[in-house]
């Protein structure tokens, strides 16, 4: 399948807008909260890898990137054979910012999202051991978020 | 010599009459100079101060110690053990100064994988709030006497991440550091000075190993 068929086949899917092709072999595409799960499952089959999923503290709300990458040849740019990626964008209210996990789909998605839920604070519904990864155990509150105070660990000299 | 003089322990005799029950007796104090009827461990810390009064009120603790101190510390001082821990970029400059460049292995130091087979622990990074236990751990497992240097910015006062939210300002707020060496990352160099002041530390200040307490 060329690119531009799958961003054609793209575009008639639910909760999808706004696809766009940034780079040669890259989609990018906007997604409702609510659609999200059905519509990664709908492109397990193309996409075998997630590589990242990042958080961005938007202010006040937040956005959620996931990049996924096809690797498999089952969509070609033109004649080349680079990987075509995709870029998924969420965007999230700030009062309970939740999505659903997608940790069962991609098995790499595991730590990606305990990373964004423990430096950010965003919730994955149904992710099966949702807990910190790299602050300790008892840490309070998310460091990464841009309204967030810390006090500082400073001796008086 | 009179009969009425007692002799033995006085806390025996006066828990005879008194109405102790038999677990009140396993964890009392243990009776001062009987030693028959000590437990094992009682009677080892008996032993082990009788050693000790015997040797510093006779005098003989101050002689077997001058004696033995040069000894102890030239092996001491002349084969300091660090642990092969590593926590960042300054580990790189500790696997450089082993390196043949600057062969510090003519100091005498022997990397050791072990907590339980060193005697120096270098703190060559941040430390941060996760990592703070652990390195409390490995502290605790190296046998005395033990030393610490902290290498570098970060393992001195946090360094660069000084005011960050996961890392700790500074070895010294939680650990005895003995050696202090600057640096962004410490050269090699920095880092044998560092154990040449140790040596002369542990040359000035470490006292007698005989019986110490």
């Amino acid at each position: 399948m060329n690119i531009d068929e799958f961003m054609q086949q793209l575009s008639s899917s639910k909760g999808v807008s706004n696809i766009s092709k940034i780079r040669k072999n890259t989609v990018k595409l906007d997604l409702t909260k609510e659609e999200s799960l059905d519509f990664f499952v709908s492109i397990k089959s193309e996409f075998e890898h997630c590589s990242l999923i990042s958080a961005i503290d938007n202010q006040p709300d937040f956005e959620l990137v996931y990049h996924f990458s096809c690797m498999n040849q089952s969509i070609v740019v033109d004649d080349s054979n680079c990987a075509v990626m995709l870029e998924a964008h969420i965007y999230l209210k700030r009062e309970a910012p939740s999505v659903d996990s997608i940790a069962n789909i991609w098995f790499g998605a595991d730590w990606h999202e305990r990373e964004a839920f423990d430096l950010m604070g965003i919730y994955f519904i149904g992710h099966p051991d949702l807990r910190r990864v790299l602050l300790p155990e008892g840490f309070a509150g998310h460091p990464l978020r841009k309204d967030y105070v810390y006090e500082i660990h400073e001796e008086e000299w | 010599m009179s009969s009425k003089k007692v002799r033995g322990n006085p806390n025996l005799r006066r828990g005879v009459g008194s109405k102790t029950t038999d677990s009140d007796k396993i964890m009392e104090d243990p009776p001062a100079g009987d030693w028959l009827a000590l437990r094992s461990d009682q009677l080892l810390e008996w032993i082990d101060n009788s050693v000790y009064n015997v040797a510093e009120f006779t005098g003989m603790r101050e002689v077997v110690d001058r004696i033995t101190r040069p000894i102890f510390n030239f092996a001491q001082r002349l084969s300091p053990h660090p642990l092969h821990f590593g926590i960042m970029c300054c580990a790189i400059e500790m696997g450089q100064a082993s390196a043949p460049d600057h062969d510090i292995d003519r100091l005498g130091l022997v990397y050791r994988s072990s907590p339980r087979q060193c005697d120096v622990l270098i703190v060559n990074g941040p430390v941060c709030e996760k990592l703070r236990p652990k390195l409390k751990t490995l502290y605790e497992q190296m046998p005395e006497p033990k030393w610490v240097i902290a290498m570098g910015e970060c393992a001195i006062s946090g360094g660069p991440y000084w005011d960050s939210y996961s890392v700790v300002a500074g070895a010294d707020t939680f650990m005895p550091v003995d050696v202090y060496i600057p640096g962004c990352p410490v050269r090699p160099e920095a880092l044998m000075h560092g154990f040449l002041t140790l040596q002369k530390k542990i040359r000035a200040k470490e006292p007698g190993m005989f019986l110490r307490r």
